[in-house]
């Protein structure tokens, strides 16, 4: 099984959704995914933050007219994709332990359900070094 | 296949994806071929572009035999063989 890893630094509603597409084709492709959740991102996945809309760093004017456009072709969340993701494939989600720890989470209790582990940046480095494909978001 | 081949053709399987984008469609055929038998078929069908390149891509890719694509009026009609 092919095997892709992302480095998810963003925690931008816009690179959320587009991790969650990528993971999604990859997912029907039967690829193996490990996603590490560094600095930014780590906001998104600790509990009660999954909802939130209020990132979007790249061209945030655009904001409100991407958000009613992704809803208008009925695309799903982020949260959605990742976890569609999950239902066919192999995925694992990663929490650096330093980005938890930015936004309040250092225990597997603070994430949501999807995290599969907390971990250093030498088990990302590992699973970039080893990965078929490499995204870094 | 023809195209009048593909008109005729009595599929085992229908799936409706246009109420979704890329990649919903691609994850709708991965979800239905896997209640197909070896040699059943099965279309797809979808109203976004993407999806009329990426299926016979993964068709290839999964080892499935894509059969061809009818266009309609606003839709695809993407047909395939589970091999």
């Amino acid at each position: 099984m092919a095997k892709m890893t992302i480095g998810l630094s963003s925690g931008s509603i816009d690179k959320l959704t587009g991790a969650g597409v990528m993971m999604v084709g990859a997912a029907a492709d039967d690829y193996e995914i490990e996603v590490y959740v560094l600095l930014t991102a780590a906001r998104a996945f600790v509990k009660g933050n999954e909802g939130l809309t209020d990132s979007f760093v790249e061209y945030p004017e655009q904001k409100e007219e991407m958000l009613s456009k992704l809803k208008e072709l009925n695309t799903p969340s982020w949260l959605e994709f990742f976890e569609q993701a999950k239902e066919f494939t192999d995925v694992k989600f990663y929490i650096c332990s330093l980005a938890g720890k930015l936004w309040g989470g250092e225990k597997m209790e603070d994430f949501i359900d999807i995290v599969d582990g907390i971990c250093g940046i030498g088990q990302y480095l590992d699973a970039a070094k080893e990965a078929d494909i490499h995204i870094s978001i | 296949m023809e195209t009048e081949e593909l008109k005729t053709l009595s599929v085992n399987k229908s799936v409706d994806a246009r109420g979704t984008a890329c990649p919903g469609p691609l994850l709708e055929a991965k979800k239905a071929i896997g209640g197909l038998g070896s040699g059943e078929t099965m279309e797809v069908l979808s109203a976004d572009e993407g999806t009329r390149v990426d299926i016979p891509k993964w068709c290839k890719k999964q080892g499935h035999e894509y059969l061809g694509t009818l266009e309609e009026n606003g839709y695809f009609r993407i047909f395939l063989k589970k091999v």
